[in-house]
């Protein structure tokens, strides 16, 4: 019962923090239901079904067609569907894949690592080249540095993923062999892979040539997956930057007779970074779109492959519970970018 | 010998338009220990000059000058090195906006121990006691609390009273104050204004004020410059300028002042703009706006004369072909 004059917001009121996150975690729920009704219904109208698919070329009779896919409950009304895809997820299933028929799940978690490994080092490919990059643009406003690193960025963005992977193939693997062409490592290595992380099992495995051979593999697909988020930070940065240099404190700055190495570094930096990790926390929701057509490109055997063959079997089952776990970790990256706002900003800090 | 040793400094600034001359031959001279004020409309070259003195102008601005002194050493030829030894240290600067001057990502303490430790040294501890002492020399209660504290979780007012704690915490041998009651409450601004000139004469520290309000500076200055369109069109002890103004803008702006017309609704005014960079005039720089402009001063640009002072302070000058009450300001021979 509630009681008159008392303060039952206390508890919330006291844990901003706390009461932050909660608020953004019950947000996700009304999100990821309408991923689902979107992902189901986008899904569904990709012309064909996973039984004709599965008979080939060759094809089979109307009645076997039609048996198959009651057996596969794909028979039933839409709507029908749905609501059991959903009554499923309640229970924490996402069902089955129809050509593997092993759980969504279990497929997912198992190839998740790959398309980790291979988006984290692209990140930090991005964010330690782009940063520095956008940086040295900024205060060398006008020069050739300057023209250089954007006109290069420029063109990184503009250039198809598809296309600039293909020309780093045809150089570096075709021309100068200097990078396997594709995978994650050569079949004359085989090292148990507990962690998944191909880097780490096979420092793991004591193989000095096998770790070699794992970075040499994951050289070419990082670089590309790292060129449009690279480009978008380096130019995000030098708008910062060069915001952040016409602002009153660095004059203050300067008032004191600091460096200009320091002013750079510790003042201006610090407060350019806010929109650069609005950007960085948006290019990881990004990295999963370019991650599909990266890992096609190299037949890395990560998630975006994973996608990239369901649609073409229409496995209905993994597409769905794959863009649902993709979207839940992207809205959990964008939650904690949210959270890293406030060490970076203090206004945001105690505003919340 | 003067703190201070200023002559014809001339900045410009090379836009897309062409060459603007912000500030054109400007003398000044600042001894120890002494106030000067300087005033002006916005856009006057108040700001420009002391900026120029900071080494803080941007890199499109060119300085010239024929004497360019501070403390006996030559400005224009000290090293980037050597200058921000002297900036921040013996030269130190409060501006305008407090809570856009202090840097927002970093705390109070972080940004006084910064000033502190550039020019100073000293151990850890020592600093933070330093800071301690500061903030509770401008004023702000409770100082050792307030060194954790963001520049967004304190009042204008206390802002700027850190900004005067950072910029006395070498102690400066010349403060710089551009407008520093600007951005504040009016009620705050006496108190500030009180503190810079308590800090000034406790510490003996020549002190330069940039106001447009001119009662600030009657109070505050006992020599006064005024500037105008980069210009100095007027200088002398306060009393006597602001007692009988020679130069008609002078003259203009103390009839703009509130206090000398109560019980009116209009106040007069000075009609038009300080000219920017394509409506510089032939002649005077003022006498487009001039109530007592005539033929000569439409004809070619008055020069700075000395002219007859009143007291015994210091001589006056003036730049203007006509002096307002010529009768009682004899053009010194």
């Amino acid at each position: 019962m509630l009681l008159a004059g008392t303060d039952y917001t206390f508890a919330v009121a006291e844990t901003p923090m706390l009461s932050f996150v909660f608020r953004k975690l019950l947000m996700l729920i009304p999100t990821l239901l309408g991923i689902t009704l979107v992902t189901f219904t986008l899904v569904h109208l990709i012309p064909g079904d996973p039984v004709a698919i599965m008979a080939g070329e060759r094809g089979i009779s109307a009645e076997r067609h039609a048996e198959v896919m009651a057996e596969l409950g794909l028979d039933r009304p839409m709507w029908e569907q749905y609501l059991s895809f959903l009554g499923n997820l309640a229970h924490g299933d996402l069902g089955h894949s129809l050509i593997s028929s092993n759980p969504v799940l279990d497929e997912f978690m198992s190839l998740f690592p790959a398309t980790l490994e291979l988006g984290f080092c692209a990140m930090l490919l991005a964010v330690c080249l782009g940063i520095p990059l956008g940086v040295i643009a900024g205060i060398k406003r006008g020069s050739i540095i300057d023209h250089t690193v954007m006109g290069t960025s420029l063109t990184g963005y503009s250039m198809p993923i598809f296309w600039w992977g293909l020309l780093l193939i045809i150089f570096f693997s075709g021309i100068l062999g200097w990078t396997p062409v594709s995978g994650r490592l050569s079949s004359s290595y085989w090292i148990d892979t507990p962690t998944g992380f191909m880097l780490i099992d096979t420092l793991l495995s004591g193989e000095p040539g096998a770790f070699v051979d794992a970075l040499q593999h994951l050289i070419l697909p990082t670089v590309v997956l790292a060129t449009i988020p690279l480009a978008v930070i380096a130019r995000m940065t030098r708008s910062s930057i060069l915001e952040v240099l016409g602002e009153d404190y660095i004059r203050t700055a300067r008032a004191k007779g600091l460096s200009p190495w320091r002013i750079i570094a510790i003042h201006a930096l610090r407060n350019a970074m806010i929109p650069v990790t609005t950007v960085i926390g948006l290019q990881i929701g990004l990295l999963f779109s370019g991650a599909i057509l990266t890992e096609t490109i190299f037949s890395w055997p990560g998630i975006g492959k994973w996608l990239i063959d369901a649609v073409g079997r229409r496995d209905y089952p993994s597409l769905q519970g794959g863009i649902l776990l993709i979207a839940l970790i992207v809205m959990m990256v964008n939650l904690i970018v949210d959270l890293l706002y406030g060490l970076i900003n203090p206004r945001i800090r105690n505003s919340r | 010998m003067a703190l201070l040793d200023i002559e014809q400094l001339s900045v410009s600034f090379d836009t897309d338009e062409g060459t603007f001359p912000a500030v054109s031959d400007l003398s000044l001279t600042l001894e120890e220990g002494e106030v000067l004020g300087i005033v002006g409309e916005s856009g006057s070259g108040k700001s420009v000059t002391m900026l120029a003195m900071m080494g803080l102008l941007p890199f499109n601005a060119r300085v010239k000058a024929s004497r360019f002194h501070f403390a006996g050493q030559d400005m224009q030829t000290l090293s980037d090195r050597a200058r921000r030894r002297l900036t921040g240290n013996d030269i130190a600067m409060i501006f305008q906006e407090p809570s856009t001057s202090l840097n927002p990502s970093f705390t109070i303490g972080f940004q006084l121990l910064e000033a502190i430790k550039a020019h100073e040294g000293g151990g850890r501890r020592q600093r933070r006691e330093r800071a301690i002492e500061l903030l509770d020399q401008v004023g702000i209660p409770a100082p050792a609390k307030r060194l954790s504290d963001y520049p967004h979780q304190l009042s204008g007012g206390m802002n700027q009273r850190v900004m005067i704690a950072m910029a006395i915490a070498c102690n400066p041998r010349l403060l710089i104050a551009d407008e520093p009651t600007t951005a504040l409450d009016v009620t705050i601004q006496a108190q500030i204004l009180d503190l810079l000139l308590r800090l000034q004469e406790e510490r003996g520290m020549g002190m330069i004020l940039i106001t447009h309000d001119m009662g600030v500076v009657a109070g505050a200055a006992k020599r006064v410059a005024v500037m105008y369109a980069g210009q100095l069109m007027e200088t002398g002890t306060s009393h006597d300028v602001f007692r009988e103004p020679a130069h008609p803008y002078t003259g203009a702006l103390l009839n703009a002042l509130p206090e000398r017309h109560p019980g009116t609704t209009r106040l007069p005014t000075i009609p038009g703009v300080v000219p920017g960079i394509n409506d510089r005039p032939q002649g005077c720089l003022f006498h487009p706006r001039c109530a007592h402009a005539q033929k000569d001063c439409r004809a070619s640009r008055p020069a700075l004369e000395a002219i007859h002072a009143e007291t015994g302070l210091g001589t006056r000058h003036v730049r203007c072909y006509h002096p307002l009450n010529e009768e009682v300001l004899e053009i010194a021979p």
